[in-house]
């Protein structure tokens, strides 16, 4: 009877796994691709627990906000080709969504679209138009606009091994924002180039003597980047919208082997919609060494711990789990310049919390804790606790001065001489008059 | 005299910490300097201690007629309270 019962209870559990709780998508697909030919990609979406809804650019329902209020958390925009959107998922109103902490992942092509504009506004910088990415490596059966392209795992947001991913489309160059997260780069030896003419290796040659401008090939350029706003929404700009097909998905390497696309997807998606690599601060505490309790102000030279909460969001459970795994943050204690500036070091023992403890300087003015966290990949980390700092009152400095004991020992000893002095003067006085007045008698 | 003696032995006891406190002075740090003053200033008790010698010294009768040795005890113990009571106020 047990045994039937737990065997229930792990059926049911494993029937509830779903990795976002209910995330709403609103996918922008253009009729001229088909929802079966990205199944894998969708289907794999709506395991992870995310409600799609699928709408063309050019159709007004399903409103995106509707009077303000957005209807949807994240939207897949594989429009490539498109060139009018109906009035609410026009690119710019996109970027409006940005701010409302809507993620977007969207799918550029070789074309010239407004996307293309939209891009650069991230600092995205595209090829000319109509100049697909092309490389003549490997040795393959396929177009030379269809890639199999390595990808490295020195980003956190790709699970390390990926084989290579199929690829069409067009490549991009990377602007110098920090905000840009490079995911996926070109091959080294492909370039963009109008493909219906053999690649004009003529342009080739006449950029690269021009000491590469107007060179379009290398590694230098993208092919999957992402962008983190401020507000830690983020946008995922990827140069085709075939690498998320299931045709992509299922054709075979020219080395053999089944290709990473559907990882990729996966692990592009997942960092999008906020699975990954998202941390917040919990909470920040201060106190000086020995108390609990914040003061009101805090006088100069004090002793300050600073206490710092951090978690990350397990996609798994649903939930805001205390992380420890920051190992590089930064405490600031600030007035129009860091007086000081230390390392947060996690604390052993107690997960999430990072902790550290100092002397504030010696000057009095009005101070700021500030943590300022930005990783590439992770949701950036700022916090900032505005405290006075005063100088001592009178009754707080030191009472009596090392300093200052041959003084207090000179005036000691000759206060101490005097009453001495004193006492064995009007002693001998007494012992006189007793002579005297023995001697009169 | 003997009385004489005593006040010389008191005069150079005091003579002898106000060297030295202000040897320390010029070589180490004047930082609390409000103590250095304090400590110095009871040396004051020197002027005092002497002025005493003075008045109470029978050879100086003819210049005291005035005033008693008694009175004289009298007015060097109240100048010294005085004295210590503002130097130690000083002291800090």
């Amino acid at each position: 009877m047990r045994l039937l019962s737990s065997v229930l209870v792990t059926l049911l559990a494993l029937t509830k796994i779903s990795f976002a709780s209910s995330s709403s998508v609103l996918v922008v697909l253009d009729p001229s691709l088909n929802r079966e030919d990205y199944s894998i990609f969708f289907g794999g979406l709506e395991e992870r627990g995310y409600n799609l809804t699928f709408r063309a650019p050019k159709d007004d329902t399903p409103a995106i906000t509707d009077y303000g209020v957005p209807n949807y958390d994240h939207v897949i925009l594989f429009a490539p080709d498109t060139k009018s959107y109906a009035q609410d998922i026009t690119p710019q109103s996109l970027v409006g969504l940005l701010s409302e902490n809507i993620n977007l992942l969207i799918a550029l092509s070789p074309k010239q679209t407004p996307l293309t504009s939209l891009a650069a506004e991230f600092s995205l910088i595209l090829p000319p138009p109509e100049t697909p990415l092309i490389s003549h490596h490997p040795a393959r059966s396929e177009p030379i606009t269809t890639i199999p392209v390595p990808v490295s795992s020195s980003s956190p947001i790709l699970t390390p091994g990926i084989p290579p991913i199929w690829f069409t489309g067009a490549p991009h160059a990377l602007g110098s924002t920090p905000m840009l997260v490079p995911i996926l780069r070109a091959p080294a030896e492909s370039f963009a180039a109008d493909s219906t003419s053999d690649a004009d290796s003529d342009a080739l040659i006449a950029a690269s003597e021009k000491s590469g401008e107007g060179l379009w090939a290398g590694s230098r350029m993208g092919l999957v980047t992402g962008f983190q706003t401020k507000v830690n929404s983020r946008v995922v700009f990827a140069g085709g919208v075939k690498m998320f097909s299931d045709e992509y998905a299922k054709k075979e390497l020219p080395s053999g082997g089944a290709p990473g696309n559907a990882l990729f997807a996966t692990d592009v998606a997942a960092w999008v919609f906020q699975e990954k690599l998202r941390l917040r601060i919990d909470g920040v505490e201060h106190h000086r060494v020995g108390e609990s309790v914040a003061p009101e102000v805090y006088t100069t030279n004090d002793e300050i711990v600073y206490t710092a909460h951090i978690s990350a969001y397990d996609s798994k459970t649903s939930a805001w789990k205390p992380y420890s795994g920051v190992d590089d943050l930064q405490l600031e204690f600030t007035m129009l310049d860091p007086h000081i500036r230390t390392s947060l070091p996690a604390v052993p023992g107690s997960p999430g919390t990072y902790q550290i403890r100092f002397r504030a300087p010696d000057r009095h003015g009005v101070f700021k804790f500030v943590l300022n966290w930005k990783r590439k990949g992770y949701s950036y980390l700022e916090s900032s606790t505005t405290v006075p700092v005063v100088p001592p009152r009178h009754d707080q400095y030191p009472r009596f001065l090392s300093a200052a004991w041959p003084y207090y020992a000179g005036a000691i000893s000759t206060s101490i001489g005097f009453f001495l002095f004193a006492a064995l003067w009007l002693a001998g006085d007494v012992k006189g008059e007793r002579k005297k007045g023995s001697k009169v008698e | 005299p003997d009385r004489l003696k005593f006040i010389d032995a008191f005069l150079c006891f005091i003579v002898l910490s106000g060297v030295l406190q202000f040897v320390y002075c010029v070589l180490v740090t004047n930082f609390p300097f409000n103590a250095f003053l304090a400590g110095f200033a009871i040396q004051w008790q020197f002027v005092l201690t002497a002025s005493l010698r003075a008045q109470v010294n029978p050879e100086n009768r003819s210049e005291f007629k005035e005033v008693s040795p008694e009175r004289a005890f009298a007015d060097f113990a109240l100048g010294s309270i005085v004295l210590h009571f503002f130097v130690f106020n000083f002291l800090g």
